[in-house]
Parts: C-alpha cells; structure tokens; sequence
C-alpha cells in the first residue's frame, strides 16, 4: 500500500454511491453507516497515502499514467492518470477530514428526513469526484470530476425539490456555474490545441519552454479562470453561493464551503506557473479576489440569515485565497484554503446545529442568547468566528496573516489596503453574527424555550472541527511541519519548483497590524450590538437608508442580472424569435414550398395528356440534341 | 448503270411512295395496305444486300402477321358507325411537318457528309452462319426475346380480355 | 451496287415520314403504323451499315431479327391497349384519350 492506491480513495465512496442510490432505500437506516464507512476508509487510506509520501523525499509526481483512456490515431492519444504532490496532500486533507465530520454530522442533522439514504448517496458521489478532481492529472478528467462535483451539488441544493425557492436556487448554481464551465472547456481546448496534450505537467512544461504565444496563452488562462470564478463563486459569479442555503446545512459545511467552491482555487494553483507565464493574468486574479473579498464584505454587513452571512463570508474568503495565488504563493492560497475549510465548516456545522435545534429557524431576528442553552455549539462557533475573524493564535490569523505579507511583497500596500478593509468587514459582521445569535437576550422566547443542545452524534464532529480551527493554523511553523513530517511547515511544502519554497517567518509588525484589523472590526461589532441590542445598527441603518438598502439587497445584483435577462437576453430573443418567423419560416420553409407550389401549378399546363403533344416534345428533343451534336462536331 | 442498280432505285421510289402513302392516307384502310408495300419494299432491300434469310422473315412476319394484326384491330375499332367525317390530323400538323422535314434533312445531310470508311460490298450471308451466330453469341438475347414475346401474348390477353360487367 | 448513303438516305426518308405520321395523325393504329415504319427504317439501317462496313457482315441481319421480334411484341401489346381505349371510350383518337392530366 502506497500512492499508488491512492485512486481507491475516489474508488471506494463511488462505489458505496452505486450501492446506496440502488439498495439505499431497502438499506436499514438508509445505508448511513455505509457511507461514513466508505469516507472513514478514504480518511484512513489517505493517511497511508500521506506517509508514503513523506517518507519518500523529492516524492512529485504522478503514480499512475500510462491508463489508457482513449487512442484515436497517433495525433490523439489519451491517457489518465493520478498525479500526487503536495497540493493534491493537502485537498486530499481537507475534503476527507470535512466530508468525514460532515458524514456524521448528517446522521443526526438529517434525521427522518425524507431521502435519507439519497442525502448520504450524493455525498459519496460528491467526495468521489471531489478527491478524483484533485488527483487529475489531466485537464480532461478534472473536467468530468468538475462537471460531476457541480451535478452533486445541483442535486444536494435541491435536496428539498418541494420547495419551490431550492429548486430556484440549484437551477440558479447550476447555470451561473455552467456559465463559468463554458469557459473552463474553452480554455481546456485551447491549451490542447496549443500544447497537443491535456496532461497539466506537459502543458506546464510546453509553456514554460515558451511554446505557447502570449495572448494566445493569456486568452486560453482567462478562459480558465472563468471557470475557477464561477466554481469560486467570485464577482460577478458570486450569486448562486447565498442562493445554494437552500440546500442542507451539512451540505453547505462540505460542498459550499470547505471543498467544491474550493475547486476554483485549487485549479488555479495547480496552474499557477502557467498563469505567471501569461503577462498580466496574475494582476487579473488578484483584482477578481479583491473585488469579491470587499463586495461580499459588505453585502454580509446587512444580512441578517445566519447561513447567508456565513455564505456571503465563504466567498470573500475564496477572494483571499485568490488573492494569495495572484502574488504568486499557492502555498499561503492553499493554506488558507485548509485553515478556512476547517472553520468555515465549523461554522457551517455549528449553524446547523442552531438550525436543528431551533426547528429550522436561521433569522438572526428570532435569535439570540443561544450560548446558555447550546453551550458546545456555542463555544465552537465561538472559536470558529474568532478564527474566521483573525486573532490570534487561531488558525485564520496565521494564514490570513501570510496573504498580507505575500501580497504586500508582490502587489504593494495599496492592495493590501483593501484586502484589509475586508478583513476589517469579516471580523465585524463574524462578530455580530455571533452576538446576535448566541448572546444578550432571545429575541423570539418561543424559539428559544423550545431550544436544547444537539446530541454527540453532532457535537462531536464540532468539537473535533474546532480542535482544527484552534491548531490548523500551526503547521505553518518549521517544528510542527518538521513533526509532523514535512520540514519547514506548510508554506515549505508547497512551492512553484521555479520560484523555490516561500520561507516562512514571523514579523511581528505585519502581526499587529493583522491583529489591529481583526480586532477593529470585531470591538466595533461589539459595541453596537452588545447584548443582542441592535437600537444603534437600526439607527446607523436609518440614518443611510441609501446604504443600507444597497448591501441589504446584495448591490443589486440579482436585480441587475434579472434586468439583463428581461432586456438583453429577452430583447435578443425577439429578434431571434422575428428571424426565424419571417427569414427562416416564412421565406425559407413556407417561401420554398411556395416557389415550388407555384411554379407547379404553372407548368402542370404543360402535362396536357395528349400523346401527340408528348411524342411531339420527344421529337424535338431529339432534334435539339442532334442539331447540338452537329454543332458541336462542326 | 447495271440493272441492278436500276431495280434498285424502282424499289426504293416504291418504298418512298408506299411509306408516304402510310402516313398521308385519309383512310386508315388505304394505309394498311399502303403499309404492305412498304414492308416488302424493305424485305426487297434486304435481297439487294443479299440477306435472303431476313428478308423472308421481313416478308412472313411483316408482311403477314403484323398487317393482318393491325387489319384486324382496324376492324375492331371501326369509329363513328354513322360514318361522320373526322379529320384525320391534329392540330400540330405544322409542328409535325416541320419535325419531319427538318429531322429528313439532318439525317440525309450527315449520312451524305460523313465519311463511311472503306466500303465493302454486300456478299452472301448463309442462313446457318445467321443461326449460328443467334443460337450460340445470342442465346441469351434470344431466350429472353422469346419470354419477351410470350409475357406480350399473356399481356395482351388480358388487355383485350371482355370483363365481368362489361 | 449503290452506295451506302443511298440506303441511308432511303431510311431517313422513311423514319422521318414515320416520324410525320406519329405526330400529325390523330387514329391510334395508324400511329402504331408509323411506329413500323420507324423500326423499318432503323433495321434497313442496321443491315445496310453490316453488308458495307461490317468485314463480318452478320450482326446487322442478328439485329434485325430482334427489332422485329420486339417489334412484334409492341404491335400486339399496343393494340391491345387500342381496343381496349375503344372499348372504353368508343373511339380510337388518341386526342381524346387526354385525362391523365393535371
């Protein structure tokens, strides 16, 4: 056992899938213990695939790649394979620690639910494609695998298909992303066509030697980041993400927090060297990552669901991770990406646990003072905010901390600036999230009397989640990485080989100032809504109605893009509809059986039925031919 | 000019004269026996260039069998009992003498102009080198010819078959 | 012996009056009459090119006997047909057999 098995960590749940979708339903108690089994296996296999990797030094590289998938001639050879390196660790990491607790997490969250053994089915198809996804190592397959994560998570957002407003919003994900996909497959193509291969090592090789044309690679990248913006959920494709609350709330924890909004970000870091290769990409990524952190930063200071707050967050934290991959660091990106995939499902899982406990009620306005009653679930939420907020020593500070750092070396103080004024919004609107949920008094006292903590079953995988957001954030460190096998933390272990490891060091003054940020917003939160009190928010909102109503309805962007459905799209389509009425239909079809009706009835009067007139037309033809034929002959 | 040759320019004005008669006639009667001659003016022909066997056959089944088929269909289809005048020509009799005159012209214009080769004289043809070549080279021609003639014989049955009712 | 054109032209002369009597004329027998004259014509045309042209001197008698084979055929099918349109329409004038039109 080694990396090479590591394709059974894919195999395995895809298999407990078919089994559940077919037998689930005759299953006792739907087949749940199936599939925390089968991610349980994929946890442990991953372990087996991690320890051999560490303990084979300079270990990059595919293990699997001479299957041959599809030959069409000597032009078009296809071949898959696994492709192993640090960042594929680390997605491998983060997908099986969180589809794990998520797994559990269901057992009780999602009790007597209908489709139980459905719910548990498509999370397994779900961790399959998602672990396939990062083990790709070709630009075809992690197509399937992104296409394949996008349909499980259209099918979990829909989960409850008899409301109207969840099968609105999958809709919603699945188009706005397929808009993002178009582009993906676009790039896909012209990187083939470019290259003459999909396997990314290549095509990363291909460009490096310079292969490839400036724009030719610059459009084929943008392509490309279309679909990560779209998968990540960022500006102007951020709409679907708030929409997907619909879905179950484990759901949400797994897929639109921790993992597949995370695909985007992972493809972007598994191509980063070709995007440093294509001028002015990376300045692309890092503007798209700036204006999702701030937009979304100020659309989540004025919701009031609890869920969309946190959904809302989960996009600006994707603009983090995007901004650290435009100065060039996958490692501080993917860092990030694991340190706010433990506590963004945190997060996720302890508002479930709200919302199961209250009886599906995730306003804020009929929240509140929650802690005495669910202590567990509010401790942790508790961690995973001040996490998600940056202090210290949480795992939030140290990575966020280490995209202010990278992103001051690469882009300057101005960039740094806005990312900050986000951060300033996440711990603000994190922390009054908080209070409004778990402090002060109860707004709504039915709500709250009939309020208990949830059972082990739930608070364990919360428990174990904040365990993670508290230490996660320690492996950047020389000696935890050095312990836990990889010598100088995370930001050594994953490195663009031409650029060399990001050395990792403490300067306390990027700290504090990381620290000033965190707490700012957090002491601001505090004043106005200490206590569950929200007489200053209702008078700061009042005295700005302009403001406010701007972020409460999210920019506008829905309005916006319904408006350009209604005008442009709809306005194309009664053109189109007018071309085809009268070009196409009724010239072309009609047009042409009417020419044909017409002349017909014309020339019938030639078939007079009399034999004299048609021996009379042969004669002639005759004749014609042969005065031709003489003619021609001279 | 030997007197072949002039008995041959007899038969070929007689040809022409009986031809036209066909064809000119008013009375339908006249050109069956118009047609007669004219056959036989072939069959004579086919003396001149010495195939004696086709002209026999030209003489028999031509001259017989044929004239007296469309004698007798002639007396079948006796029109108009009361006897009233019809015209015999259609209204395209211009057209007609147009196409006529004109595919004479072209006809006898290419075959004056054209230059035919080395030409040889007619010489006897056995009636066995005929038959041997029809039975042995043509055998399948002439197997199928003789199925042609016996589906023609079913067909016309049933053509002129008086039906039920009728 | 006369030369070839001759007999070419004779046939000409007699496909061409055929020709005539084909179209001018208006009683279905007489043109199945002219139609002889027609095949006539073609085989005078046939024989006249082997016994001057053809070393071999045969095919052109061979021909023959298939036209009026064929021919032989045609004229009993046709008048077949003749009394048939008689027997249906009381007449033989191909002028008003004219229904298989528009």
């Amino acid at each position: 056992m080694g990396a090479e098995e590591a394709w059974l960590l894919a195999a395995i749940p895809a298999g407990v899938f078919f089994v559940l979708a077919i037998f689930g339903r005759a299953l006792p108690r739907g087949g749940d213990y199936l599939g925390v089994a089968a991610i349980l296996s994929s946890f442990v296999l991953f372990f087996v695939v991690l320890a051999d990797f560490l303990d084979t030094p300079g270990k990059i590289g595919p293990v699997i790649n001479d299957v041959e998938w599809s030959n069409i001639g000597e032009s078009f050879d296809l071949r898959m394979g696994i492709y192993i390196d640090p960042i594929t660790i680390t997605m491998f990491a983060v997908i099986t620690t969180v589809a794990l607790m998520v797994n559990i997490f269901s057992i009780g969250y999602m009790k007597g639910e209908p489709r139980y053994y459905w719910f548990f089915a498509v999370l397994q198809l779900f961790a399959a494609s998602m672990l396939m996804l990062v083990m790709a190592d070709n630009l075809l397959l992690v197509y399937i695998s992104w296409e394949l994560v996008g349909v499980c998570s259209f099918l979990l957002i829909g989960f409850y298909w008899e409301k109207r407003s969840a099968t609105e919003a999958a809709k919603k994900a699945f188009v706005t992303t397929r808009v993002g996909d178009v582009g993906l497959l676009i790039g896909i193509i012209m990187l083939w066509k470019a290259t003459g291969t999909f396997n990314i090592q290549e095509i990363i090789h291909l460009v490096e030697e310079g292969h490839v044309g400036q724009t030719y690679l610059f459009a084929a990248v943008a392509f490309v980041f279309l679909g990560c913006m779209g998968k990540s959920a960022q500006v102007p494709f951020h709409v679907w993400l708030p929409d997907a609350m619909e879905g179950p709330t484990p759901v949400s924890a797994l897929i639109h927090a921790a993992t597949m909004v995370v695909a985007g970000v992972y493809l972007t870091a598994r191509l980063l060297p070709i995007f440093e290769y294509a001028d002015g990409a990376l300045l692309m990524v890092t503007i798209v990552g700036l204006i999702t952190a701030l937009l979304t930063g100020f659309i989540a200071l004025a919701q009031t669901d609890i869920k969309k707050v946190l959904a809302y967050s989960t996009v600006g934290q994707l603009g983090f991770m995007f901004v650290a991959l435009g100065a060039g660091q996958p490692a501080v990106a993917m860092f990030h990406l694991m340190t706010h995939a433990f506590f963004k499902a945190l997060l996720f899982l302890g508002s479930g646990s709200v919302i199961h406990a209250t009886h599906h009620n995730q306003e804020m306005d009929k929240l509140g003072g929650l802690w005495k009653k669910m202590p567990i679930t509010g401790t942790t939420f508790f961690i995973g905010s001040l996490a998600l907020a940056g202090i210290p020593p949480l795992a939030g500070f140290w990575s966020k901390d280490e995209i202010f750092v990278v992103l001051n070396e690469e882009w300057g103080i101005w960039a740094v600036a806005l990312l900050g004024l986000s951060a300033v919004m996440t711990a603000f609107y994190t922390t009054r999230l908080f209070i409004r949920t778990f402090m002060g008094k109860p707004m709504d006292q039915h709500v709250h009397d009939h309020t208990h903590e949830s059972g082990l079953v739930m608070t364990g995988p919360l428990m174990f989640l904040a365990f993670l957001a508290v230490t996660a954030g320690f492996v950047v460190f020389h000696g935890v990485g050095k312990g836990l096998g990889f010598p100088g933390g995370m930001t050594e272990f994953i490195f663009l080989p031409h650029h060399g490891p990001h050395k990792y060091h403490f300067d306390a003054a990027w700290a504090l100032a990381s620290v000033v940020m965190g707490g700012t917003g957090l002491l601001a939160a505090g004043w106005m809504y200490w206590g569950n009190s929200t007489a200053k928010s209702t008078q700061l909102a009042e005295s700005q109605p302009g403001i406010y109503d701007l972020l409460r309805n999210k920019f506008y962007f829905d309005e916006l893009y319904q408006a350009a459905i209604d005008r442009g799209m709809l306005g194309f389509s009664y053109v189109v509809s007018w071309f085809d009425r009268y070009v196409v239909n009724d010239t072309g079809v009609d047009g042409s059986a009417q020419v044909t009706g017409f002349s017909g009835g014309v020339l019938k009067y030639l078939q007079t039925g009399r034999l004299p007139n048609y021996a009379m037309a042969v004669a002639m033809g005759v004749l014609a031919l042969a005065v031709v034929g003489l003619v021609v002959r001279g | 000019m030997t007197a072949t040759e002039v008995l041959w320019w007899i038969f070929a004005a007689a040809i022409v004269v009986t031809s036209a008669g066909v064809v000119f006639s008013r009375s339908v009667l006249h050109s069956a026996i118009f047609l007669i001659g004219s056959m036989a003016g072939v069959g004579a022909m086919y003396v001149f260039l010495t195939v004696e066997f086709l002209a026999l056959v030209q003489f028999l089944i031509y001259g017989g069998a044929v004239t007296v088929l469309i004698l007798l269909a002639l007396m079948l289809t006796r029109s108009d009992p009361s006897g009233r005048p019809e015209p015999v020509n259609g209204s395209q009799l211009p057209f007609a003498l147009l196409v006529g005159i004109s595919l004479v012209t072209t006809l006898a214009a290419v075959a004056i102009d054209t230059v035919w080769g080395a030409p040889g004289e007619p010489a006897n043809v056995a009636i066995t080198t005929v038959s041997d070549r029809m039975f042995q080279a043509f055998g399948v021609p002439f197997i199928l010819a003789s199925a042609l003639l016996l589906v023609a014989l079913i067909g016309a049955i049933i053509l002129a078959r008086q039906e039920e009712g009728e | 012996m006369v030369p070839l054109e001759n007999l070419l032209v004779l046939s000409a002369i007699m496909f061409s009056l055929g020709v005539y009597g084909v179209l001018a004329r208006r009683n279905a027998v007489l043109i199945l009459m002219s139609v002889e004259l027609m095949l006539n014509a073609v085989s005078l045309n046939f024989v006249a090119f082997a016994a001057y042209l053809d070393p071999d001197k045969v095919l052109g008698a061979v021909f023959a006997v298939f036209i009026i084979t064929v021919a032989a055929a045609e004229v009993g099918l046709a008048l077949a047909i003749v009394i048939r349109l008689f027997r249906n329409r009381a007449t033989s004038n191909v002028d008003e057999a004219a229904i298989m039109k528009w």
